[in-house]
């Protein structure tokens, strides 16, 4: 019984994998990552520099780090290839003929998010190499005093966190699309979990408010990450909790998109 | 839907017929699992849709062909439908050989015309060359090709002992292809019986008299109950009896008669009177042609 279902995913994940790389949006996404990712950890990087070039020191950093920052904008690309996957069913109507070929709901979902969390996980990787080498062929020239480095581990660390979060956006991104069913819909939401809520809770002042708001997705991954606090100079709150926070953010994702599906005629 | 009961049977072309929101695809969206039914069950020999293990290999089924994502080529379309199923790749190629799409197999689900979109539509529900076959109006768009085509394509599915069962508005395609009829409105049964038997019901499937003696006939023939009306000086129209009976009347009262024939109603015609009262929406938009959804 159990292998029969997992034979059953299988099927249904090879589906998805072939209806992912059918269609053109899927390709622009990712070259939107990887561009958006390299334009923004130089844009980033360079003003990095500048500001170091100009206090007079000489603190070196990495390649990856503006890397870190610019994939908070370049996971948009992958909230989009994810929400597409399911929102374009639903806005054609072949989510029904999805849904006769995998009629058990949680099954369907399951299978999406299978094919679409590596991909982007790779994608991650990927993008996020290819913007470490712009950052590093640009910016360790004489011009920018040599300020950035290429230590290996942090490096190859940043890059797999940056997977990590594009893997996890998108799972993120197709759970709110089961949800939600419309691309625009997806869309607000996703990104108003994002960005939008933690800046809300910030602008009440009030310290819970603001305890919360580091609990969200995009700050948990800077924990994550071990991005530390500007005032205090430390690390937000462990990384394991980070990577708990980011976790149960897509599990409750996922758990929203599978009720209504489960509760919705299709 | 309110308290529907059918049974569709294997080996013939069962045509489901009702007005505009009658519920026909209410109907097919639930026997599919998707749609729920506040009560009761459709099953597929006797199983819910969602336990059947590979459906596509058991029921096939085309309820809205335009429902494919425009930027998938057809070949990728059918492809993906395969690979969730454990379908050969060749049966890809092969359906669509069947429906006529090999030439387009490249060309983007988006740029179709109507009619290919119904064939990448059958192509899709036949792929797991299923037992049953659910078409809901399957020739719409079609040129007149293709709507014989699909005909015989039923005709055929059936003929190999295969359930098929159609959805159309279109009566005069039905009472050609059709074996059986299921006739819906306002979501409750109508009937459910064999086309001839459909036909025969409707009360202008009539025996038509020619005689010199029509006003003395008509007088014979209502004493032995069946009713006649008059439609010319020497013409009576009967209902509601076999030609033979009217026959063996006239020669028992010695009446002559100058032709006896049976004039059949059409399906169209059967079908107006069997849904007269349904027609959820005919009566305030009259002539209002609207393609069922």
């Amino acid at each position: 019984m159990r292998g029969m279902a997992i034979g059953e995913l299988g099927r249904a994940a090879g589906a998805e994998w072939t209806k992912l790389w059918s269609v053109r949006s899927t390709w622009w996404c990712l070259a939107g990552a990887v561009v958006l990712t390299a334009l923004s950890a130089l844009t980033v990087g360079g003003a990095r520099a500048t500001e170091a070039l100009r206090a007079g020191g000489a603190a070196t950093f990495p390649a990856s780090e503006p890397v870190v920052t610019a994939a908070v904008f370049a996971q948009f690309a992958l909230v989009a290839l994810a929400m597409l996957a399911i929102t374009s069913e639903y806005s054609s109507g072949g989510i029904r003929l999805t849904l006769q070929a995998v009629p058990v709901r949680g099954r369907m979902l399951a299978a999406k998010a299978l094919v679409v969390a590596p991909v982007a996980f790779a994608a991650g990787v990927l993008s996020g190499g290819a913007a470490v080498a712009v950052v590093y062929a640009v910016l360790s020239g004489d011009l920018f005093g040599g300020l950035v480095t290429l230590p290996p581990a942090e490096i190859a660390a940043d890059l797999l966190g940056v997977g990590a979060l594009f893997a996890l956006v998108s799972v993120v991104a197709i759970g709110a699309g089961a949800a939600l069913r419309s691309a625009a819909g997806t869309l607000t939401a996703v990104f108003m979990l994002l960005m939008g809520l933690p800046l809300m809770l910030a602008m009440t002042g009030a310290p819970v408010a603001l305890e919360a708001a580091l609990r969200t997705p995009l700050p948990a991954w800077l924990a994550l990450m071990g991005s530390t606090d500007e005032k205090i100079g430390a690390p937000l709150y462990p990384a394991g909790e980070g990577l708990a926070w980011l976790l149960a953010w897509t599990a409750a994702a996922v758990a929203a998109g599978h009720a209504v599906l489960r509760g919705r005629d299709a | 839907m309110d308290d529907l009961s059918l049974d569709v049977k294997p080996g013939a072309v069962t045509g489901f017929l009702g007005p505009n929101g009658a519920g026909k695809s209410t109907t097919m969206r639930m026997i599919l699992g998707l749609d729920r039914p506040t009560a009761g069950t459709a099953l597929i020999k006797g199983v819910p849709y969602h336990e059947i293990r590979r459906p596509l290999r058991t029921v096939g089924a085309l309820l809205d062909a335009r429902a494919v994502h425009p930027g998938r080529s057809c070949r990728a379309h059918l492809l993906a439908l395969a690979r969730s199923n454990g379908i050969a790749k060749s049966r890809v190629e092969e359906v669509l050989e069947t429906v006529g799409l090999a030439e387009a197999a490249h060309r983007r689900a988006g740029a179709l015309s109507l009619g290919m979109s119904q064939r990448l539509g059958i192509a899709g529900a036949l792929l797991g060359d299923p037992e049953v076959v659910m078409f809901d109006e399957p020739v719409n768009g079609l040129d007149p090709d293709g709507v014989r085509w699909v005909r015989h394509l039923m005709r055929s599915l059936a003929d190999q002992g295969r359930t098929v069962f159609v959805s159309s508005h279109l009566m005069s395609e039905m009472q050609l292809t059709a074996d059986h009829l299921v006739v819906i409105g306002r979501g409750r049964l109508i009937m459910d019986a064999p086309l001839a038997e459909v036909i025969a019901r409707s009360s202008l499937t009539a025996v038509v008299v020619r005689s010199p003696h029509a006003g003395d006939f008509s007088a014979r023939l209502a004493s032995a109950g069946i009713r006649a009306e008059r439609s010319g000086e020497n013409e009576l129209v009967a209902t509601g009896a076999a030609i033979e009976r009217v026959g063996d009347l006239a020669y028992e009262a010695g009446i002559r008669l100058h032709g006896l024939s049976t004039r059949q109603a059409s399906l169209e015609q059967a079908y107006a009177e069997l849904t007269a009262d349904s027609t959820e929406y005919g009566a305030r938009r009259e002539g209002a042609r609207n393609g069922d959804r």
